[in-house]
């Protein structure tokens, strides 16, 4: 590779950087100095440049990996020593190889499109510039996270992330709810993040232990080309058991962030955040941060079957409940935050069975249509005066076509509907599975067990995702027009913590960031503006805003092909195979059992195969399934909690889990802390011991006043009576021991 | 010279200091168990001047510290010394109690019981 990629690489990484430095320390006077539109519109472009200019880096870096050999696409740089401990040392040093390029490019491409659409989702917003520089950390450290070339390193980024997500959870913090939510996604991340820790403490512990057997490493233990060099994979071979514990460990992390089962509870709670946000980084990066640390420890994952199994069954449970929650909920973020939930249980699916690049390729390509789903239901809140409740909504397809069309497309693509992105790696997904390679337990068919679990899963996705698409958008009738006729709707959160500041509207000649209607409100009334009711009339979204969707639509659409195809995401990511997996290699197709058997050719490019079938017919039959129950609506059953369905009412509870949870933990904590620790052990023992002490001095004390009487004369007596036992001892010994 | 032996001493001694000790014990009077005290003290002294003059006729010559066995005299004057200090303090002590409380009853002043 190129020498200038050193300091490419670099820029790729400062630019985000340096966004961020511009928008916290200037951006507030650049908004002041411009009337407030006009400042909004150069702090916004100040916002999306860096990111940018990080992608047209980044696809400069790619375009030079493409032309080089498979050896010359790895490369490290190393820049500095960040930390030295005695033998411990750990560079500040980026790593540039497909995997980390391709979530470079993932981070940025999806994001400048992103930063885009917040710059018009945003536009009403105050505080524009502190949500920018969350947005612009945000993404440095999704980089530091990435690029890093240590664990040390993806430890920081995995933190900084975490810290951003939490500051755009409570971005709107001055409601309670969002600060709550922000402080759950933390602290359920705190103990993914001490799996995290505890995983590469051990992995790093190992190899120390191991040193003759290394080689030179200089002291670098916790780089990757240490940690997975040839050697050390031979030390961690020859320790299976505490590989598997490494592994478990490290998927504690990943679980953390990625949103898995035991640990899921703060996704759907992190929609409290801005939309862009929930599309950023509650869907297309941050959560699949958890994939790439599989992906980047797949030689490990591989030496250990059963954690590699637990990955599996885990992924497949959190995939399965997750979609069927989904069905329980009327708020269109949350079931995309779900829809995310089960997604991310698909990716581990398939690195669990030891096709780690299936499960990039998943990431991808989700990337591309959730963030499409959650920018389209961004602009369809946006267009409904922030109303999320999907009660409310239905036929919008009359007055915001651009973004039904957006949203149409990402629904049939998650749905997994032929020759769009999502069918290609779902079926891939499912190959990987029923091909697993990998995991197991006991001779427990993992693999095919975990593969019609997700075969299940597609058919619910697709059954799910025609719900919201068509109470959203078709269905023909006009619900919010009830308004008012029956109840007042419930106003979400959002919408009172959205402390619009009305008169920061300032006026955009250019329409960019305002469309006609909302240029026209600014001079009417403003309350007017902000209000769904039965007079209400839903308006598209402006150009900045649904330019993005556009753009991943149609990666939507062509996205899946490309990379099974043209890109070939397989050959690009793993050239020579996971090392230390079983030379034969999961490709994404089974190898064995029935839908081996009933394999065909290939045509254009698509399997056209059992499994093909199997994956279409799932995904179809779903589209047909949801088709039918919601084609003309919101059925009536569903309008209150009262007359639902008793198990989607459990559904949409989480079937007890989060109300158990949070049961178990702040109130079983809180009950645990009161009882046990705060008047048992501290009242009881610590304060026991405490007061014992001075309780006995005290006792000791008022027995020995008795002596002091205060009398001079009893003291002379006693005094004298000293002297006298004195003397008579003395005298005894000079009897007994003689003068001598 | 020896016409009064060593013991008629030290049995005066006793005696002088067994009646400064029930002295100090029975008497209420701070005065009184000043004097007490003086009788105790000069008890010792008469024991110490009467082992000083009798010391060469008790111990065989070469036992004899050649020239400290007049110490025992010395000792004397400081206890005399210190004696006299002494009674100046207290003297003054028992006069600032008188002042402030116009009585000087030993038991009457035991603020310090415990």
């Amino acid at each position: 590779m190129a020498e200038s990629t050193k300091s490419l690489i670099l820029l790729v990484l400062l630019l985000p950087l340096l966004g961020f430095l511009a928008q916290s320390l200037l951006g507030g006077r650049i908004v002041k100095s411009g009337n407030d539109a006009a400042g909004k519109r150069v702090a916004g472009a100040l916002a999306v440049l860096p990111i940018l200019a990080s992608f047209i880096l980044g696809v400069v870096i790619v375009m030079g990996m493409t032309k080089a050999g498979v050896a010359d696409r790895t490369a490290m740089y190393t820049y500095f020593n960040w930390i030295e401990i005695q033998s411990l040392v750990i560079p500040f040093e980026l790593r540039v190889d497909p995997l980390s390029m391709t979530m470079v490019l993932v981070i940025t491409g999806l994001g400048s499109l992103i930063h885009l659409f917040a710059t018009g989702y945003m536009s009403e917003e105050k505080e524009y510039t502190r949500f920018f520089t969350y947005l612009n950390l945000f993404i440095a450290f999704m980089l530091i996270l990435v690029l890093g070339n240590n664990l040390a390193m993806l430890f920081i980024g995995w933190e900084g992330v975490g810290l951003c997500s939490y500051l755009l959870i409570g971005f709107w913090y001055s409601d309670l709810n969002n600060s709550r939510a922000a402080n759950k996604a933390f602290i359920v991340n705190r103990i993914g993040d001490w799996g995290l820790t505890l995983g590469i403490f051990m992995a790093a512990a190992v190899l120390m232990a191991n040193l003759n057997q290394l080689g030179d490493i200089g002291g670098r233990f916790l780089s990757y080309d240490v940690v997975l060099s040839p050697a050390s994979l031979e030390v961690f071979a020859a320790n299976p058991g505490i590989t598997t514990a490494i592994a478990l460990l490290l998927f504690v992390g990943a679980m953390g962030k990625s949103a898995q089962f035991p640990l899921y509870l703060w996704l759907p709670d992190a929609m409290a955040g801005p939309t862009p946000v929930s599309a950023l980084i509650h869907a297309a990066t941050m959560v699949t941060s958890g994939i790439v640390l599989l992906n980047r420890m797949a030689p490990i994952f591989a030496l250990s079957p059963v954690a590699s199994a637990v990955v599996m069954i885990i992924g497949a449970f959190t995939a399965l409940f997750a979609a069927l929650i989904a069905f329980g909920h009327r708020d269109i973020k949350k079931v995309l935050a779900y829809s995310t939930v089960s997604q991310l249980g698909y990716m581990f699916i398939a690195c669990g069975a030891g096709a780690y690049w299936v499960g990039m390729f998943h990431v991808i390509t989700h990337a591309f249509f959730k963030a499409l789903l959650f920018l389209g239901s961004g602009a369809v809140i946006h267009a409904m005066a922030h109303e999320q409740d999907m009660r409310w909504y239905g036929n919008l397809r009359k007055y915001i076509p651009i973004t039904t069309i957006a949203m149409t497309i990402g629904w049939l693509a998650i749905a997994g509907f032929p020759f769009m992105a999502g069918a290609f790696s779902k079926e891939s997904i499912l190959g990987a599975a029923f091909g697993n390679h990998l995991a197991e337990i006991n001779g427990i068919p993992v693999g095919a067990v975990c593969g019609w679990i997700a075969v299940g899963v597609a058919l619910l996705t697709a059954a799910y995702m025609t719900r919201m698409t068509m109470l959203t958008f078709y269905g023909g009738e006009e619900r919010w027009r009830e308004l008012g006729l029956h109840a007042e709707p419930h106003h979400h959160e959002e919408h009172h913590a959205h402390a619009h500041a009305h008169e920061d509207h300032g006026p955009d000649e250019h329409g960019f960031f305002y469309t006609d209607e909302e240029l026209a409100a600014k001079h009417e009334e403003h309350e007017h503006h902000h209000h769904l009711d039965a007079e209400y009339t839903p308006h598209e979204v402006s150009p900045s805003m649904w330019v993005p969707l556009a753009i991943l639509a149609v990666a939507s659409v062509i996205g899946g092909a490309i990379f099974y195809n043209v890109w070939n995401l397989e050959k690009w990511l793993y050239p020579n195979g996971v090392a230390m997996l079983d030379p034969e290699l999961v490709h994404g197709h089974p190898t064995t059992g029935f839908l081996a058997q009933h394999m065909g050719p290939t045509i254009l490019g698509v399997h056209i195969n059992g499994l093909f079938w199997v994956a279409t017919g799932a995904g179809v039959l779903g589209i047909l399934i949801g088709y039918l129950i919601y084609r003309k609506g919101m059925p009536k059953r569903e309008k209150s909690e009262d007359t639902m369905f008793t198990l989607q009412k459990a559904a949409g509870n989480q079937f007890g889990y989060d109300q158990f949870m949070v049961n178990a933990t702040v109130e079983g904590g809180g009950t645990l802390a009161d009882k046990v620790f705060y008047r048992f052990l501290d009242s009881r023992i610590v304060d026991g011991i405490v007061n014992g002490v001075g309780v006995l001095s005290a006792k000791i004390g008022s027995l020995l006043k008795i002596f002091q009487t205060g009398y001079v004369r009893s003291y002379a007596l006693l005094m004298l009576l000293g002297v006298v036992g004195l003397l008579v001892s003395m005298v005894i010994q000079v009897i007994n021991g003689g003068a001598n | 010279m020896a016409t009064v032996p060593l013991f008629w001493y030290l049995i005066l001694g006793g005696i002088m200091f067994t009646a400064g000790a029930v002295g100090v014990i029975i008497r209420r009077n701070p005065v009184v168990v000043f004097m007490c005290i003086e009788l105790m003290l000069n008890a010792v002294n008469l024991t110490f001047l009467a082992f000083s003059r009798y010391s060469p006729t008790l111990l065989p010559a070469d036992r004899l510290p050649s020239d400290h066995w007049m110490a025992g005299q010395m000792a004397v004057i400081f206890v005399m010394a210190v004696a006299a200090a002494e009674v100046a303090v207290g003297l003054g002590i028992i006069m600032a109690i008188f002042r402030l409380r116009e009585e000087v009853d030993l038991d009457e002043m035991s603020e310090l019981q415990g």
